[in-house]
């Protein structure tokens, strides 16, 4: 058996080509391109932001696929679409924002669109008039519910909510003068800013919500007050003319200040309601712890007048505040046997501005008082300001007030015993110089002088002393042979001493230091006038001066010289007038007609001589007295520049107050006077000799 | 007779004719196919890539412009109703024809040259010939866009006043329009006369 196996028919199978092997590599770049495609669409579909919808009045400049979204300026993103809310009632836009912020957008979202804007408080989006509007958004970083709805604002919230801060209310009656954004000042730093000024419900009280910034919001309490600095403000006092502007901004679009003057007040929430003042003045004068409320009432009735007095007027003690006025009224006093009108005034008290505890009792504020009331403490009118009528009450100590006692009983407030006040009456110290002035007897004086003279010159006309020259003249031709007569020689020296004596009298009129004085007391007036001019803040000083100036014209003994020069005209008149000056002529007549005989034996003498030097002494006399009245225009000069000086001055000063009215008279009536004075001087100057001899 | 029923094959490169054995061109080097290996398979690669990288071209931007602050980004087609809208209807179309017309057709054409060569197809044999050529010849002129769009970019940077950046379409149009031109590139055009020979044998 040589059979061979055969091997069994081997099945040949090919091998299946496998459908890849076949494939090209160039597969993989579509593969890859559309990995890479799908990828890229994965990620900007993942990338995409969230839509969100604000809402907006209107969209002025807004433009789909334009317009951008930005948050501190940097773009999150870009409105898609700008439709409007069912009913057209509101334009929405629709933004896609960045996935990243998108997250962030909370209930504190707002947003609003930045438009080109000029203002008093400068020029913002300035940029947007070139690149068109955008939409700006703000919120706090808090994160929280993300939101895809949101009401746009009408332009920029004036408070970013992300800025901290204290929220409070102004309360004014008059929002004119704060537009929204006014800048709030503390100490003329701005730390806040006011929103648009608001009616409340009932129209009464415009509301004007502040935002105070931190960490300055802390300076609030209750204590804080606030007061308008619009525009500028013109104050006239004793410190002189004072012009208050707080910023330019201020002046043009108004400012809101506040401060804090006494301290006691606690931290307020958000939310406080503050009375906005008018001024500074008035909010510093309200401060008075109104909030404190622990006051004692008390009262004090006064007889007097207390106009220039008003609630609210204050109530000092040595010079401090301690309380207010707080009602006035007058009653009927019938306790006496007149019945009287009394002024009951109510004395807001606060015992803290005292020294007391804050919340001291009406029994411990007497306490405190009745001891200073024994002492002489009593209640009396005071002058508030020496430039305006406006009275303050005052505690005063009266070292000799008669003996009172705090009446604690009284109804319906324990009665604080008063006095009348001395208030400095100044209109009354003018007046009374003023009348004095009025009344030196100067016209009566010239009347007088005017008299003498008329009886002097009666004297001269009459026809015996018109003939008593032609009398001399025979007298003076006898008088030649008239030689050695004692009785003759003894004659000229008579006449001589009688000449030197009436010298005297003018000498002493000359020396009767009228003109010093007077001049004296113009260079204190003088003085007093520069004393204003120099220091006008010295007001009570320049008090002080004319009333000084009002005594020294009061003491002045100028009456008593016109007085006595009256007198020694009236003397003189007298003497003129008697029978005996009257019968002077017949016997001078006769007298000469003597004479004449006794000169006719005289063949010469020094008589004539010596009447020539008597004549020459009645010259000098005369000519010192035309000396002494050279001075007076000057005086009279002075005292007319004086017064124009004290007129520029007052002038200057303005012509408010009814001080400055009443000095002005005053000054006119001296004027007047002086130029009474120079007139008088001045017929003098003319006539110096009519004085003697009646021309 | 073609030259595979001879037993020779061309170099592609140098056009000297081997026999079909041999592997390597003896003058150039080039390798020697009868008919380029897998053709078809790179045809349809290359034009699937084309396809898909021409979707992201037309629907993102191609040229992102910024005037005077304001950013505009268009698409191809958005830039042509653009132009359109303001009145330049010649270079509208010129951009129609460049960006849009040009690209379909290749793939449309391509597409068609693939097809027909497995199945017989109604165009005669010289015509498809002539498309191809036509094809391969106006395939580079689809880049003008992505020319335009560079020369753009180099030339407007007036910084806020005017500036021009190419859209991520710039990129993927122009690796398209490489990829279609890869794709026109693998077609061996030998295999449309293939078909003149079936009957024959």
């Amino acid at each position: 058996m040589t059979d061979t196996p055969t091997p069994p028919e081997a099945e040949i199978v090919p091998a299946r080509r496998s459908p890849w092997r076949n494939l090209s590599v160039v597969w993989l770049v579509p593969l890859a391109a559309l990995v890479i495609s799908l990828l890229i669409a994965w990620r900007s579909y993942a990338d995409r932001g969230t839509l969100i919808q604000i809402t907006f009045e209107n969209a002025a400049g807004v433009a789909a696929g334009e317009t951008q979204v930005r948050y501190r300026d940097v773009v999150i993103g870009v409105v898609e679409e700008v439709g409007f809310t069912s009913g057209l009632e509101n334009v929405v836009v629709s933004a896609r924002i960045d996935k990243d912020v998108a997250p962030f957008l909370n209930d504190t979202a707002q947003f609003w669109v930045v438009r080109p804007e000029v203002s008093t408080r400068g020029v913002s989006g300035l940029n947007t008039v070139l690149s068109g509007v955008y939409i700006e958004g703000t919120w706090d970083r808090t994160g929280g519910t993300a939101l895809t709805e949101f009401a746009g604002l009408e332009s920029r919230p004036l408070v970013d909510v992300t800025e901290r801060g204290t929220r409070v209310t102004l309360r004014t009656s008059d929002g004119n003068t704060l537009p929204a954004g006014s800048p709030i000042f503390y100490r003329g730093v701005e730390v806040g800013r006011t929103e648009k000024p608001q009616l409340n419900n009932s129209g009464s009280v415009v509301e004007i919500r502040a935002f105070i910034e931190a960490p300055h919001d802390r300076l609030l309490t209750t204590a804080t007050r606030f007061w308008d600095t619009s525009g500028f403000q013109v104050s006239f006092g004793p410190s002189g003319l004072r012009l208050d502007v707080e910023s330019f901004a201020a002046l043009i679009s108004g400012g809101v200040a506040f401060n804090t003057f006494f301290s006691g007040g606690r931290p307020v929430q958000a939310g406080h309601v503050y009375d906005l003042y008018s001024a500074e003045e008035d909010a510093r004068e309200n401060a008075f712890a109104r909030v404190s409320g622990a006051s004692v009432t008390l009262a004090a009735v006064f007889t007097e007048g207390v106009s220039g007095l008003s609630a609210g007027a204050e109530l000092t003690y040595k010079g401090l505040k301690i309380g207010e006025v707080a009602t006035l009224s007058a009653f009927v006093d019938d306790s006496e046997r007149q019945p009287t009108v009394k002024q009951l005034v109510t004395l807001r008290v606060e015992p803290g501005l005292m020294g007391l505890d804050d919340d001291a009792t009406a029994e411990a504020v007497l306490d405190f008082l009745a001891p200073e009331v024994e002492a002489g403490l009593r209640v009396r009118l005071a002058k508030a300001n020496l430039l305006t009528p406006g009275l303050v009450v005052e505690l005063a100590e009266i070292p000799d007030a008669p003996v009172a006692q705090i009446d604690r009983d009284a109804d319906p407030y324990p009665v604080l015993p008063s006095v009348a006040s001395e208030l400095p009456d100044l209109n009354a110290t003018m007046e009374g110089m003023m009348k004095r002035i009025n009344a030196l007897q100067i016209e009566e004086l010239i009347a007088q002088a005017t008299r003498m003279m008329a009886s002097i010159d009666a004297l001269a006309r009459d026809d015996q002393t018109r003939a008593a020259p032609e009398a001399f003249v025979g007298l003076v031709e006898d008088a030649r042979g008239l030689v050695g007569s004692a009785v003759v020689q003894a004659l000229p020296g008579e006449l001589q001493s009688a000449v030197d004596e009436l010298r005297a009298t003018v000498s002493g009129v000359a020396e009767a230091r009228l003109v010093e004085r007077l001049a004296e007391t113009l260079n204190k007036a003088d003085v007093a006038v520069g004393n204003i001019a120099s220091a006008s803040e010295q007001a009570p000083a320049l008090m002080e001066d004319l009333r000084a100036l009002t005594e020294k014209a009061r003491n002045l003994e100028a009456e008593e010289l016109v007085a006595s020069a009256d007198q020694l005209l009236q003397s003189l008149d007298a003497l003129i007038d008697t029978e005996a000056a009257r019968a002077l002529p017949p016997t001078l007549n006769a007298t000469l007609d003597e004479a004449k005989t006794l000169l006719t034996r005289l063949s010469e003498g020094k008589a004539v001589d010596n009447a020539n030097a008597a004549l020459e002494s009645a010259r000098g006399a005369a000519e010192a007295l035309e000396e002494a009245a050279q001075g007076l225009p000057q005086l009279s000069a002075r005292l007319d520049s004086l017064v124009s000086r004290s007129e520029a001055l007052i002038g200057a000063y303005g012509d408010r107050s009814e001080f400055n009215r009443e000095t002005l008279g005053m000054l006119r009536e001296v004027r007047t006077a002086a130029r009474s004075l120079a007139d008088l001087v001045r017929m003098l100057e003319r006539n110096p000799n009519s004085i003697l001899f009646g021309r | 007779m073609t030259a595979r029923q001879a037993g020779l094959v061309a170099c592609t490169s140098c056009g000297r004719v081997h026999a079909q054995a041999v592997r390597e061109c003896a003058r150039c080097g080039a390798a020697l196919h009868s008919r380029a290996p897998a053709s078809l398979q790179k045809v349809w690669g290359w034009w699937l890539a084309g396809v898909i990288m021409y979707i992201p071209a037309n629907l993102s931007p191609m040229l992102r412009t910024s005037t005077l602050g304001r950013e505009s980004a268009n698409t191809i087609l958005g830039g042509v109703f653009e132009l359109m809208h303001h009145g330049s209807y010649g270079v509208a179309l010129i951009v129609f024809i460049a960006s849009v017309l040009i690209p379909v057709g290749k793939f449309v054409a391509i597409a068609y040259l693939a097809i027909s060569v497995r199945y017989a197809s109604a165009l005669r044999l010289h015509a498809r010939q002539h498309l191809y050529e036509v094809v391969e010849f106006i395939g580079r002129w689809s880049m003008l866009d992505v020319f335009v769009v560079a020369i753009l970019s180099a030339l407007v940077q007036f910084n806020f006043v005017a500036s021009v950046h190419p859209g991520i379409a710039a990129v993927t149009f122009a690796l398209s329009v490489a990829f279609t031109m890869l794709s026109a590139q693998s077609f061996d055009s030998r295999l449309i006369w293939d078909a003149d020979e079936a009957p024959a044998t």
